[in-house]
């Protein structure tokens, strides 16, 4: 087990609005939802020392400006203007958890006391993922000329072999969809208000086969953010913490411009949770909630499959039958997962995590919760999983 | 039947490593990229064997046959360019001759219904300009070797 299993724990969560369309400046976003979580914690703003994000906008096609379509590090100390800040770092390989696992080891190297951690999400203008201009370069040369590359088409593929190779039906994902969507109903900050039912699943429109349009998160403009700090300062503020008890990351490499989706999501998530089993001491027979990075459906079935909860091939076949509801086995995505609350990536997920160990979750509240599981990004492309824990034990 | 006739397609730009996979597809030739010390094959082109390390690459002729790895059939129309010919299956195949090095293409001269895992497929050369010649894909022809 982990040296450090339990002696880091996050404290506030803060949300901004999440909205459909780019009205205020991201930076706007971000700092709302900062300030919410700092005020969450009972903190002010100058207790807060450290500082870390993952700034990166996923879509393709669309120009960076810091402030507007990310929010980096420099933006953020220059809105916050610290007085005691002591150190900060941004993420480039495994997304924001990353982030959040870097600011753990910040606090347990005694560098920083209290860091907070942000993602905010822009949403441009115009197709999401756009090909290039009337040139492909780099990577690009060999998949752009075909028309590939494109919103969910490399999600896709992966779904189709896995679909195949396993002799599987994609209408068994009406489950997951529909479940989660009754599960963001009762998040206050979800961005969809109505149910979804399993026949507008199995009508809607496909987007990139065999991908259709709910299981593909819809792009927002929005931010989360929480704070972490050591488990005894944790203590003394103002919410109940959740104690980080293990973490872990993606180990398998991958080549650039090589279809990601296509290599072996298996050994990906497998390598992540097997360093988060072995820290934290726990099984995926001891999680009693489990929050799982859901920006497109399909990635769902990596995650179960791979961190242990079910056997390859069966992921379609576990999630049937109540299992994933609030009262199941396996309550997942109890938010409504980023296709309820918009495509904010895996802090969202983080967050439930945090919540439902916490006790913190309202009116979605998974009764009798000590084992909270989360994996935070897509397994096959920068994934990580963490499992936070109500009582360090 | 994807209406390719309509469809513009960005343009490839040989760089440093891919350039020899380029002037092999404007001769008609299916060329990868082999560590000359494991053997290996690797596509995309990188500067050193992703199985042993070396830094002993030569691109070499391969047999254009092989199956579908994987797919997707596009229907979004974000992109006006290749619109009109939504929906179309784009493919991602693994030769016979070259295991683990994955080719993307179009499955031309077919419905896209076509498009399954594991269905035996042929490169086909299909010039983009005078320059740039696109490696593609068809379904493998009866009687044809494997």
């Amino acid at each position: 087990m982990w040296d450090n299993r339990c002696k880091i724990a996050v404290s506030g969560v803060g949300f901004s609005q999440a909205t459909r369309s780019a009205e205020t400046p991201l930076a706007a976003h971000a700092l709302q939802a900062v300030k919410a979580a700092v005020e969450d914690s009972g903190l002010a703003m100058p207790d807060i020392d450290g500082l870390a994000t993952y700034p990166e906008l996923p879509a393709t096609g669309h120009t960076t400006v810091d402030g507007i379509s990310i929010v980096s590090v420099n933006c953020m100390m220059a809105m916050l203007k610290l007085p005691n800040l002591t150190w900060h770092i941004q993420t480039g390989s495994v997304n924001i958890g990353g982030a959040v696992q870097q600011a753990t080891n910040a606090l347990l190297a005694g560098v920083c006391k209290y860091a907070v951690v942000w993602r905010a999400m822009h949403n441009p203008r115009g197709t999401y993922q756009n090909l290039p201009g009337a040139q492909a370069t780099g990577p690009l040369q060999f998949t752009a000329p075909y028309g590939f590359g494109g919103p969910g088409q490399f999600h896709a593929v992966a779904y189709a072999r896995w679909l195949e190779r396993h002799n599987q039906q994609r209408e068994k994902m009406a489950t997951l969809t529909v479940t989660q969507r009754k599960h963001g109903l009762k998040n206050p900050h979800s961005y969809f208000k109505v149910p979804l039912t399993r026949e507008e699943y199995l009508n809607s429109r496909m987007i990139a086969h065999p991908l259709c349009l709910y299981d593909c998160d819809i792009p927002v403009q929005g931010a989360v953010a929480i704070v972490l700090t050591t488990a005894e300062r944790a203590r003394d503020l103002k919410p109940r913490p959740a104690y980080l008890a293990g973490y872990g990351q993606r180990l398998v490499f991958e080549v650039a411009g090589r279809i990601p989706s296509l290599s072996n999501y298996m050994d990906a998530g497998r390598s992540s949770a097997q360093l988060t089993w072995q820290r934290s001491g726990f099984t995926p027979k001891d999680v009693d909630v489990a929050q799982i990075y859901d920006g497109f459906a399909s990635s769902v079935i990596y995650g179960l499959e791979s961190y242990g909860f079910c056997k390859e091939g069966e992921a379609l076949d576990f999630i049937q039958g109540g299992r994933i509801e609030l009262d199941g086995d396996l309550p997942l995505n109890t938010f409504g997962g980023s296709l309820s609350t918009g495509r904010i990536h895996g802090l969202w997920h983080i967050i439930e995590g945090v919540l439902q160990a916490s006790g913190r979750a309202g009116e979605r509240q998974v009764k009798d919760v000590n084992v909270s599981f989360v994996g935070a990004s897509a397994p096959i492309v920068e994934g990580t999983t963490f499992i936070f824990v109500k009582e360090p034990y | 039947m994807s209406d390719w006739s309509k469809v513009t397609r960005p343009i490839p730009v040989p760089n440093e490593l891919s350039k020899p996979f380029w002037d092999a597809a404007k001769q008609g030739v299916l060329a990868l990229q082999r560590c000359q010390s494991c053997g290996h094959f690797q596509q995309p082109p990188y500067p050193t064997c992703v199985n042993c390390m070396s830094i002993d690459l030569k691109f070499e002729p391969v047999a254009g046959k092989g199956a579908i790895y994987a797919y997707t059939i596009m229907y979004h129309t974000g992109d006006k360019r290749f619109a009109p010919a939504v929906p179309y299956a784009s493919i991602i195949v693994e030769l016979d001759a070259a295991p683990g090095a994955l080719l993307v293409g179009n499955l031309l001269e077919a419905p896209y219904t076509e498009a399954k895992v594991g269905r035996r497929v042929e490169v086909v050369f299909q010039p983009l300009n005078d320059d740039i010649t696109l490696p593609q894909f068809r379904l493998a022809r009866a009687g044809g070797a494997s």
